[in-house]
Parts: C-alpha cells; structure tokens; sequence
C-alpha cells in the first residue's frame, strides 16, 4: 500500500479526507460526509446542473468535457429508466488517482453519484471498477452497505418520501479498453468490451438502452465538494475555463512519487521540481509523460507549462488522467517506445482494423528494432503507421498508441539513429511494480 | 420520413432524412467501399474503408454510420481520403497471407479489388505474419484463419440474419479470431466444429477468402466458370440460386451454388440444399442411357430409338386393346410447368384418360377454390405471394416448421421481424424455432387445428390481436388441408394465404392440372372450354369423370385392371410404401435420373435431365412464378419435355396437336397460312395460332421448345394469362393467382392424398441418398450433440 | 550481296545504253568482275548457318539463346513438388486459350504440390499456342517456363496436345542429390 504524500503547494479539496480514516461512514459524516447531497434534493436538478457549470469542472478521466454540460444533455423525460455510471476503470498507464480515491474516501464517490442521479432524475448507479482493482471491492462495497444501513440509499433516502436510489457495484475483467464510456458499458452488460458507435451518445441511448450520465470517478468525488462549497469558488481554485483543482499522480523518476492535488494550471516544473523533490539521485530529466501513457511525451525543455487542459493542447499533448511520469537520462526512448506500444498492442480489442493491425505491426517492428536487427527505414515506417492509425480508428484507443509513438520517433528520432549505430542507453527496462495485490495471471 | 438535401461530390443528392450515407450514395451512383458493412446486418464501423470528408467534422468520418443531414458537404474521394484507405489496406495486407493463387476468393474478393483500387499492392511490412491453422467447422464450412480480415459480416449474419449465433469472436486485438460455436474440447474429433443449419450464408458474407466451401474450396477459379442463375430444385420456396458450371468431357458440370445476384425473392438468402446439393447431379449412379426389360427379366441399355419405339407401341397397343382407362400417368412435383403441363395433356389427349396424378404435398384445390371470389379488404386477390411475407406488418403462420422446411420463408419472416418490427403469430403444435420471433404464441394440440380454427372465433388474446390486424398474411403449414383449410380461410376473411408446400414446382404441377378431378387452372373437367378444346385434340374421347388418383391407380395395378403405367419423375413405390407386386402385370415406363425403387419395376426407363438441365419455369408454393434455366448438361440424358413429345410421337400421334410448333400449327393439312383463314371462323382448332397472332407471339419451331407450350399455358391456364414474358425472362418473379372463379366445384368426400413430405434441411426425397454433400452433414450434425434448432425457451 | 551486285550492274548498263555512253561497259564489266569475285570468296569461307539436323549433340546441331521460348516446361520445388498450384492465371493470360487445367485439392496423403491445390489436369494445345510468354509472366509461382524444345511439328494434330506429363520436369534433374531420394519415393 503506497503511503500517502503531501506537500504544502497542494490545494486539498478532493483529497482532503485522505489519511483520515473516512472509510468509515461515521467518520466521513463527521468530516460534512453527505451533506452535498441533502443540499442537493433540497434544492432541486436544475440547481445542481447550475452549480456544476458554475464551477467549470472538467472531465477528470482524460477528455475534458465539462461536466455539467454533460448532466444537461440528458432528456428531461424518458421512456426507459435512467443511469448514472462511475468509471473506475483507471487503466492508463501511469495513472493510479482513483485508486487513492477509492482508497481513502469511498464514500464521497457514492455521494457524488446520489448527487449525479438526483441531477438528471435517475433512481440508480453503479461503480464499476478496473479488474485489477477487485481489491478495492470489498472497501466500496462495505461503504455502499454501511449508506444502505444508514438509510442514505435505497428507498425514501435520507427518510424523504419519493426519493429513491441505488447503487450497484461491479468489476471488470480487466482491459483497457473498458475504461471507453461505450466500451464500459457493454461490459457491464455482460458482453464483450468492445466500443459502439457514436451517435447516439450515451446521454441519449447509453446502458441497457436508456440515457445515461458516465463520469470518471474523480469528477463524480468532486460535486458534493463543490455543492458545498459552491460552483464559482471551486471554480476560482483553478485556471481561466478550467475550474477547480486535480489529482496528479507523479511517477518515475523523482525523489517523491505520489499522488498530489494541484490547482488546474500548476506549473508542470514546479510540481516536478518543488512538489515531487525533483529528479531523483540528481540525475538529469529527460522526458516527461505528462498525462498517462496515451499523451506525447515532453522532451526536459517543454516542461514549461501550466497543468490544465487547454495549455497543454496549447504544448501539443494532453493532460490526460493525470498521471505524469518522469524520465531521467538513463531511460532508453526505444525502449520506452517499444514499452508503450507493447501494452496498446495488448490491450487493442481488436475491432477495427488500424488500431488492431497498427499496433501489433508497430510491436513487431519495434521489438525487432530493440533486439538490434532494425534499420533506418523502420524509423519512417514506424512514423508512417503512427500517423496512420491517427484519427482513423473505431474509438481513441487507436490514437493513444499513435500519439505517444509518433511523439517519441518525432522528437528522439536520433535517439532511435544512434541506437542504431549501437550507442544505447545500457538500462534494464523500467521495473514497475504492482500496486496492491497483482492481477489474474493469465487476465486479458 | 421527409427527404434532406446534401451534397456528395459536388453532385446535389435528395434522400429519405436517417438513410445511411453510404446507402444514399450508392443509389446515387457514387460507391463507397467497405468491408464490414452490409446491408441489412447491424453497423460495425470496424474496417474504416468508407471514410469521407465530411464538411466542417473534424477527422475523417464513416460513411455507413452517418445519417444524411440537410445541407451536409461530403467529398467521398480525395488524395486524403485515398491515403487513409490505402494505409488501412496496408495494415490490413500485413497479415494477411499473400496466397491469392490458391485462394478460391481470389478473382472475386473484395480485398484484392481495393488493393488494386487503392494501389496498396506493395508492401512494406517485414515481420513475421500470424499464422494459424486452417480448420474444417464442418464438411461445408471451411475457415482458412490467417485470411480472415475480422469484418463480422459472418458473425451478424449467422445471429442477426440466421438467428443461430454459431460464430463469435474469441481473444482480444491482433489475437482475435473467428470461432465456431463447438469448441474443441467439446467435439468427438477435437477440433472446433460448427453446429448450425450448415447454410453457408457466412461463406456468403465473407470479403475475402476466409469462409469457404467444402464442396467448392479449390476446384476451379471464378473466372473459369460460367454463371446461370436459376430456381433451386429442392424445396417450395423458389429460391434463385447460382450455379458456376464448367466444362468437363460429358457436357457442363456444376462445381458451385451460391447467390452472386441477390436479385431473387431470396435476397441475401440461400439454404444449404441451394448452395450445395447439386451434386446429386454429378452422381456416378446416374443413368445415362435408356433401359428396356428383356426377356430374361433383366433391364438392358439400348438405344434411345428402339427405347422409344418399344415404349410408344406397347402403350399404344394397350390402349387400343385395353382402353384408355387402363393407363395411369404419374406426374412429378419437380418438373417445370411446361413439362407437368405437357404431361397432363399427354394423358388426356394422347392416351385420352384422367388417370394422372401426382404426389400431393399441399391443398392448393382448396386454396384456389376456397379462396375464389374473395378479397382483401382493399379489393386486392387474397394469394399471398412470397414478398408479401417479407414485407407484411403482420403473418400468421399456423402449423409447419418453415425453419426446417420452408427455409426462405423462415428467413423473410425474421428479417421482416427483424428489420421491419412486422409482428408474427405462431400457432403449432410444436415449439418451433421461429416461436422465439413471434409476438404471440397459441400452443396447439397435435391433430388440433380444427380445435385451434374454433377458437379464433371465440375472443381470447390470441385471436383478438390476430383479427386486429389489418394486412394480415397468413402461411399455412400442410397440417392443414380439405375442410380445415377451408374452415380457416372463411375464419380470417380478409387475410392472404398462403400454403407451404414441399418441392421446386409442387404448386405448379397442381396448377397444371396434374390431377385426376381438375383441368389446368383448376378447371372443371365437364363443360369448361378447355376440356371441349382437349375433347377435340384427343384421338379418343376423354371422359369429363374424374380418372383414378395416385392410390387408385396402384390398387387398380394390385386387382390386374391397370394394364400401363407412365411415371415421370416419381418414386411412388417408395413415397407411398407401395408393394412391388402390385405393378407386376402392368407395363411401366419409367422417367427418372436414378435407378429408384420405381424404375427398378419398370420396362422401360429413360434416362431424365433434372431441373438444373433445362429450360422452362417454375411456380413455388406462393404462385410465384420463375424462370428456370439451364445450367448443366449431362451427355446421355434428355429432358421430360423431350421425351414425353417424342414418346407421343412414337405412340403414333401427331405432336403437333400436342406441342404447337412449326408453321400451320393445328391446322394439319392446311397450307401454311398459320391457321387464321379457317381457324377464326371454326373457332375450335386454330384458336392457338389465332392467339398467337393477336399477341405478336412468334410460332414456335421446335416440338421441344417449351416456350410453344408456355403460349399455351398462358393461352389456356386462368392466372397464367396475366403473366409478362419480358418479367418472366428477365428472370424475375411474378405472383400468379387463380382465376377468380368459375373453379371446379368440390365435391364432399374428396379424399385427402396430400402426403407432407417431411424434409428437413438435410433431406430432400428421393435426393437425398444421391446428394454425397447431404449424407456428410447429416453425418455431421449427427456428431454433434447441442440441438440448434430447438426453440430458445 | 552477289545478286544484288549484279543486279545494280544491270540496272547501270540500261542507263547507259539509254545515255549512249560506251565508256560504262568497261565499268559493268568490272562491275561484273568485282562481284563474281566477292561471290566466290564467300564461297570458300566456312559454312556460317546451323548445321540442323546434322549437327552433333542432343540438338542436333541447333544452336539457342538463352531466351528462346520453345515448348513449356512445368518446374518443380527443390522438394521435387509441383510448382503448379493450379491459379489459372496462365489459362486467363493466354490470348489462344490453349490452356486447359483442371484443379484437385492435395490431401495428407497424396501432396502434388507445396500449396492446398495443384493442377490434376493441365493441357497444353500446340496447335494454337503462339508462344507469346504471357502464361510465363503470368505464372505466380515460376511454375511454367519455357523450355528449349522446338521440334514440335506433327502430322497428328491430336498429339500436339500436351499434357501434364509431357511438361513436367523429370526429379531426377535440377534436384539436390539429398532430396532426390526423398522425393522419387514420394513420388
């Protein structure tokens, strides 16, 4: 179990219950646990979905999408019921925020969903969480029982008349591709994890056929903070259109990984630098991944730049999910290429035909590469595919293994020259270990 | 829904608002290509070949999941977009194995076309391809792994279209592959294996090399073959099927049944029996040359002319001497119109008796004269034709197993279900397949629907909902004929029907008059005008009282008062569990492809062309009305229209009163003035000329044209007179219903003959044991222990 | 070169009974001389033409490049199988349609080529073939080349169908020894 970090720079909102044993329900009430939402059925949807847009909050699983615009798309009136869906599937590599989240402070989830459904009028909701995190069942699910048994869910919550919800947890099988809203969905049906087709958007026909409202699961802990706080002093924690304060898991190479809480807009240097001690053993940073494994990587003198949404397109990468994963000079670019695309080779779910072919044929190349049979020529092949798998793919699964490909052959291309020329960055490749218990051998 | 207007091309289109791009531009000329999608299968959006640029979206978008939009800009090919196809082709050529020599998709497969199309020929891929081996699912299905492009088409065809969902996807990303619903571990021979109704659609479906046939897989190249679309011999439903012949020493032999046009009523549809067995037609049991009984008991080849003497004079010396009555004809419900026509005026005119019959596989009688004078609420004719089936909001289906019997029915049923929301309502005595489509279910006891038309009068859910309907088509099992029938039909005033019947032309050798109480068009035999035309051709007078039906005829053989016996493609020894010593005293001639139980008591046998040898046509169970053409041909054998003129020749008629050919017609002994001068005035003996004339129609000039006897069908047969010749010939279907009235009367007590045939996927009468495809799959499914075909609940 | 000097001769000594010259009858005559002279020096150089039939060797005396194009041969693998895998192509190239190939699938047991078809049948009609080469480039597998054979007149036009085992490659020739064992016995 990670032990959990801090640094004075952070602004706690999110996090602020971390290490204060709030799993347990008695504790989180006394920490103004499910207050938000007994503001929320006072007051009403609409006040909600304006609260929610007043705050300016973002979609925290790597989109960006503002929230509460996302509440309001989803019709007042429907023939079948609706949902609301937390995505837990947090399978990016380099990303491990909603784990601390489910963690430490399951209960604010399971309140951010009540607040979700009161919203757009749903009576349920379900958590549906990454495979490799069956772990963390047992924990929600004891929060989920314990609201049960406090009569916060079910039926006539909170001893009001009328108002109804339930909450139902489930776990994956294990791929990346489920963390896909539509792919998720499919899998909670009970099918294969594979994507739809959009339109219709889930708002309109989402699971089981009815409209649904899917946020990850950070964005969901977020609105009974911000109910309570209210939407335009959230809002002001963060930067211009990018409301409020984020999860940034920092790994790699610094003196202090972890997952810190950072205003939207920190400065990616200092929260290296400052917040995680810096490059650790004093060596020289080379790259960063700055959100998740999908985004392009940044090369040491592009780190430059605010951590919100629109400066980082601005640098031409993403924020992401949040997961920022430091390079030091010891790190082979090839082999971190090769590392990357081996897990999106991994986890294609093989419907589409770029994405599928793309990164197997990527892998296949790269491997060859690394083991020191390649040539020039796969420098540019491997660009071309990358390119080509661009924009063309069935769901962004395919532009995820294209991105960071091409960010690494366009910006190390010498590197992949030199490792030509036999000159090569002796490093085993990087040695991650598994958090909590490891998975399923043998899972997909 | 209202029309948008867009623009594709810069060309200005107008489609229906929700029709798919790729759809809309299709019909506009404009061809978008695509793997994964099909037309009427659920969208995939997984092979990225119809990308476009649509206006103002940001990438590239698909074009079989975007709807048309008013005002939409679409380019649907651009150096951009031709790059994106090209590079998916490359990803997709990565793979995939370069045997295109061998393949038998090569010369017709998809991928190969855009390769050439996109110019992705060249490749630059040099890792080691994933291989995996080739699997045999079933002795019809083949899969050859490392060419499959995982398009799904065979997957949605065999869950959506088929309703079996025996394939599925197994592993994730490049490891994905096809996979067949028995796995290894399940199957007596530990390889996967495929449990399904063995229809081939997903072979069908197949871009690309990957699905193929076991009866095909390797045997020739597409381009080496020759493609005749004809109506598939097996079953009442009138599938067009595609048969590739090529050719061999003993004359063009069928290699492949598939359905490349997909102009029939079957669409997308072919069975196993259309796909595959025809190669009963390549059996090496099949006769080849004529067969006369000698003295020492045994039956010996001679030549067609001292075959076709010896039967004409025996059967004319018996009936001079025996009578006309002492003869029976048996008919076939596989010829084609023209043959059972042919054959029907042969034994009234030439031989003079009413003593033809055939085997009876549904109550058309009833049907046409129940049915006569009726209509539909909206004064339409209530026979229900097959595309009503595919089309109609609502159908009955009371009794039969379509799934089994009548496949094309099944299919057009789920696909309107499917497709159109139409609503079905089963009533059985089984729990049929199709139950898992159908809206309401009436379960039925068995030699209960007497029981079950009752209740329909009575006001249960059932009946209220089926009599709320207002088009109604209801589809008749052959559980139910004679007064039953009749019962329901008056019980359901304002529904079509239609009967399901067993064989290619069950319906039309019944509207051919191959009966032995009804004229041609179920006309009565006393006082219509044709049985005054017959009286006047025939060389004896024939009696207007019905001749002895099929069990007649052989209870006459057993009592020694039959003293000729004709059989033209028919096994009724067998069929109808005949004893062989009943045709011991009878002299019987034989038509027929193979030595059968029947042919084996004859003294003399011809060898028959089947239906896949000849030109005529055919009328399903529906009275759809289709063209047959010749496909194959097989030195030593001749078609029954052939050798039914030439056995009238031999008898000693004269066949052009039989057959209206060549100049002069029926005016024998008239110079050839094609009749008109005497003809119009007598009123008797030209009419034909005269008929001909007046509709342009051209005198024909051989006695074994069948076209000479098709004038007449249409001349003489209430229903087939409405018939288009271009329509007709230009291989489409035409609905034929029954004169509206002046129907033979029936009489109380007509004795039922119908005998359902009882085939099922894998069976098909006396085919069967000569189809080697039929035996191995029924072998096959006999392996495997899951029974697909059992309803869902 | 002998006739067409003399006839050059002739043609000046019109033109010059035409033009009256008498000066030029000396010149025809050596014309004349000149020309013979050429003519019987040839006359004694060795012979330049092919000696067919009479040379020696297996040819008998007939002398071909390389890339002659005589009567097809039909190759085999370096395991002594069929190149032929039956694709038509050289059926579909050929512009007199002289090919004629029927297809059979291999078997575990009985393997003729190295892919799942090979040709059971494969004709070739000498009587239209115009050796154009179009079924050699065509041929994706190398499988049919042409050969150096060229006698191939008949008074028999049925023998001038060759079939697939008048084409076929013998094992015995162009195989390493190690698998010429190997394949005759599969063979």
């Amino acid at each position: 179990m990670p032990t959990l970090v801090s640094h004075p720079d952070e602004v706690k909102v999110v996090s602020r219950r971390f290490g204060m044993g709030a799993t347990d329900i008695d504790k989180y009430i006394e920490l103004d646990g499910y207050k938000a939402v007994q503001k929320a059925i006072e007051n009403g949807p609409e006040w909600i979905v304006n609260e929610m847009k007043a705050s300016g909050l973002r979609g925290r699983g790597g989109a960006g999408f503002p929230t509460g615009m996302k509440w309001s798309f989803v019709p007042k009136v429907s023939e079948k019921p609706k949902y609301v869906l937390v995505n837990g599937d947090e399978s990016e590599p380099g990303t491990c925020k909603d784990h601390v989240l489910f963690l430490h402070d399951p209960h604010s989830v399971i309140e951010g969903t009540m607040i979700a459904g009161l919203a757009i009028g749903s009576k349920v909701g379900f958590i549906y969480l990454r495979g490799e995190y069956r772990y963390l069942l047992k924990i929600v699910e004891k929060a989920v029982a314990d609201a049960y048994a406090k009569g916060y869910l079910g039926k006539n919550i909170f001893g009001k008349e009328g108002v109804d919800f339930d909450i139902i947890t489930q776990t994956g099988a294990g791929a990346y591709e489920v963390g896909e809203e539509s792919a998720l969905m499919e899998s909670l049906e009970g099918k294969r994890g594979v994507p739809r087709i959009k339109p219709p958007f889930p708002a309109v026909v989402g699971l089981y056929g009815g409209p649904t409202v899917i946020n990850n699961a950070e964005t969901i802990a977020n609105a009974p903070h911000i109910l309570l706080m209210g939407g335009e002093a959230y809002a002001k924690l963060g930067s211009e259109r990018n409301g409020g304060t984020r999860l940034f898991g920092i790994s790699g190479h610094v003196e202090r990984p972890g997952v810190y809480e950072l205003p939207m807009g920190y400065s990616m240097r200092d929260a290296i630098y400052k917040v995680a001690g810096g490059i650790k053993d004093g060596k020289k940073l080379k790259a960063v991944v700055p959100g998740g494994s999908s985004c392009p990587v940044l090369k040491a003198d592009e780190i430059d730049v605010g951590l919100d949404f629109d400066q980082m397109a601005k640098a031409g990468t993403m924020l992401g999910s949040g997961g920022i994963v430091v390079l030091d000079e010891s790190v082979s670019i090839v082999e971190f290429a090769l590392r990357t695309i081996r897990f999106y080779q991994h986890e294609s779910c093989g419907w589409c035909i770029p994405c599928r072919e793309g990164t197997d044929w990527i892998k296949k190349t790269l491997t060859r590469f690394h083991a020191g049979g390649g040539n020039k020529k796969d420098i540019d092949n491997i660009q071309y595919l990358a390119e080509n798998m661009m924009g063309r793919t069935f769901c962004p699964l395919g532009d995820a293994a294209a991105m960071p490909t091409l960010g690494f052959v366009k910006k190390f291309r010498s590197e992949f020259e030199e490792y030509l020329e036999g000159k090569r960055v002796e490093h085993p490749l990087i040695q991650i270990t598994p958090i909590g218990e490891p998975a399923l051998a043998g899972a997909h | 829904m209202p029309d948008v207007n867009f623009i594709v091309d810069g060309k200005k289109l107008t489609a229906p608002a929700g029709t798919l791009l790729i759809d809309a531009c299709k019909s506009a000329g404009i061809e978008i290509p695509a793997f994964c999608y099909y037309p009427g299968l659920s969208l995939q959006a997984a092979c990225r070949m119809c990308v476009v640029r649509i206006e103002k979206a940001p990438k590239l978008g698909t074009a079989c999941t975007t709807t048309v939009a008013e005002g939409m800009n679409v380019t649907t090919e651009s150096p951009e977009i031709a790059q994106a196809r090209k590079a998916t082709l490359q990803l997709l050529l990565g793979n995939h194995p370069l045997d295109c020599p061998v393949c038998d998709a090569g010369g017709e497969c998809e991928l190969q076309d855009m390769t050439f199309k996109y110019g992705a020929a060249d490749s630059f891929y040099a890792e080691p391809k994933n291989h995996r081996e080739e699997q045999k699912w079933s002795p019809v299905v083949y899969f050859d792994r490392p060419r499959c492009i995982l398009c799904y088409r065979c997957v949605r065809m065999c869950g959506e279209g088929m309703d079996i969902f025996a394939l599925g996807v197994q592993n994730r990303g490049s490891s994905s592959i096809i996979a067949p619903n028995v796995a290894p571990s399940e199957s007596p021979d530990h390889m996967a294996a495929l449990d399904c109704e063995q229809c081939g659609m997903c072979i069908d479906a197949c871009p690309v090399g990957a699905l193929t046939s076991g009866t095909y897989r390797y045997k020739t190249r597409p381009w080496e073959m020759n493609h005749v679309a004809t109506v598939c011999t097996h079953c009442g439903d009138g599938c067009k099927t595609t048969l590739g012949v090529r050719s061999v020493n003993e004359g063009s032999e069928i290699v492949r049944g598939d359905n490349r046009d997909k102009s029939g009523m079957n669409g997308d549809f072919l069975c196993n029996k259309g796909r595959y067995a025809f190669d009963f037609a390549n059996n090496i049991e099949r006769l080849s040359s004529p067969l006369v009984r000698q003295s020492d008991g045994k039956l010996k080849p001679v030549s067609w002319e001292e075959a076709l003497t010896f039967a004409g004079k025996k059967l004319r010396e018996l009936r001079d001497a025996k009578g006309a009555n002492s003869i029976g004809v048996i008919g076939s419900n596989r010829t084609t119109n023209e043959e059972s026509y042919l054959l029907q005026k042969f034994a009234r005119t030439v031989i003079g008796t009413n003593n033809i019959d055939h085997h009876r596989t549904a109550d058309f009688v009833t049907l046409a004269t129940a049915l006569q004078g009726t209509t539909t609420a909206d004064g339409k004719p209530r026979f229900a034709s097959q595309r009503c089936v595919e089309k109609s909001p609502a159908i009955l289906l009371i009794g039969g197993d379509p799934t089994n019997e009548a496949p094309l029915t099944a299919w057009n049923i789920r696909t309107n279900v499917r497709l159109n929301k139409a609503r079905l309502y089963v009533a059985n005595h089984q729990d049929i397949k199709l139950k898992r489509q159908a809206k309401a279910f009436a379960p039925v006891a068995e030699f209960g629907y007497a029981a079950f038309i009752d209740s329909l009068a009575s006001a249960n859910d059932f009946s209220t909902a089926v009599k709320a309907e207002e088009k109604l088509v209801v589809v008749v099992g052959n559980e139910l004929r004679g007064g039953e029938l009749a019962k329901l039909i008056a019980a359901l005033p304002h529904a079509k029907f239609a009967l399901l019947a067993d064989y290619a032309n069950s319906r039309g050798a019944s509207d051919m008059g191959v009966l032995p109480d009804v004229l041609p068009g179920y006309q009565s035999l006393k006082g219509s005008t044709l049985a005054s035309e017959y009286g006047a051709a025939g060389q004896s007078q024939v009696a207007d009282a019905p001749g002895l039906d099929l069990l007649g005829m052989f209870d006459a053989a057993s009592a020694g008062h039959l003293s000729a016996l004709y059989v033209v493609g028919s096994n009724p020894i067998k069929r109808f569990g005949i004893d062989a010593s009943a045709l011991k005293n009878t002299f019987v001639i034989v038509q027929d492809m193979f030595l059968t139980e029947t042919a084996v008591l004859a003294d003399v046998v011809f060898p028959a062309a089947n239906l896949y040898e000849k030109a005529g046509s055919v009328t399903n169970s529906y009275g759809d009305l289709q063209l047959v053409a010749k496909a194959a041909d097989k030195a030593g054998v001749r078609s029954d229209f052939e050798l039914i003129v030439r056995l009238a020749d031999k008898f000693g008629h004269d066949v052009k009163t039989l057959v209206p050919f060549g100049k002069g017609l029926r005016a024998a002994g008239m110079s050839g003035d094609m009749g008109q001068t005497r003809g119009a005035q007598s009123g008797e003996a030209d009419r034909h000329s005269v008929w001909l004339t007046a509709n342009n129609l051209e005198p024909k000039l051989s006695p074994f044209d069948p076209f000479a006897i098709l004038d007449e069908i249409q001349r003489v047969v209430p229903g087939y007179d409405k018939l288009l010749r271009l329509q007709l010939l230009s291989g489409n279907d035409q609905h034929i219903a029954p004169a509206a009235s002046g129907l033979v009367q029936i009489q109380t007590g007509r004795k039922d003959l119908v005998l359902p045939a009882a085939d099922t996927l894998f069976t098909s009468g006396s085919l069967t044991r000569f189809s080697p495809m039929l035996q191995d799959v029924q072998r096959h499914q006999a392996s495997e222990h899951t029974d697909h075909l059992a309803s869902a609940d | 070169m002998g006739y067409f000097g003399l006839r050059s001769a002739v043609k000046i000594s019109q033109r010059a009974s035409y033009t009256g010259d008498h000066m030029s009858i000396i010149k025809n005559v050596t014309a004349i001389a000149k020309g013979m002279g050429i003519t019987l020096r040839e006359g004694f150089q060795p012979t330049e033409v092919e000696n067919y039939p009479d040379g020696k060797g297996p040819l008998r005396g007939a002398r071909l490049e390389q890339r002659f194009r005589g009567k097809h041969e039909l190759q085999r693998d370096e395991n002594g199988l069929e190149k032929c895998v039956a694709c038509f192509l050289c059926a579909a190239a050929c512009p007199s349609n002289c090919i004629y190939i029927e297809a059979a699938e291999n078997t575990e047991t009985v393997r003729i080529s190295s892919a799942e078809r090979y040709a059971k049948v494969y004709n070739i009609d000498y009587n239209r073939c115009i050796f154009c080469g179009y079924c050699v480039e065509a041929c994706p597998t190398d499988a049919i080349t042409h050969g150096h054979g060229f006698e191939l007149a008949s008074l028999n036009a049925t023998s001038m169908v060759m079939r697939k085992e008048d084409l076929l490659v013998s094992i015995k020739t162009g195989l390493p020894d190690a698998n010429k064992v190997h394949a005759e016995a599969v063979s």
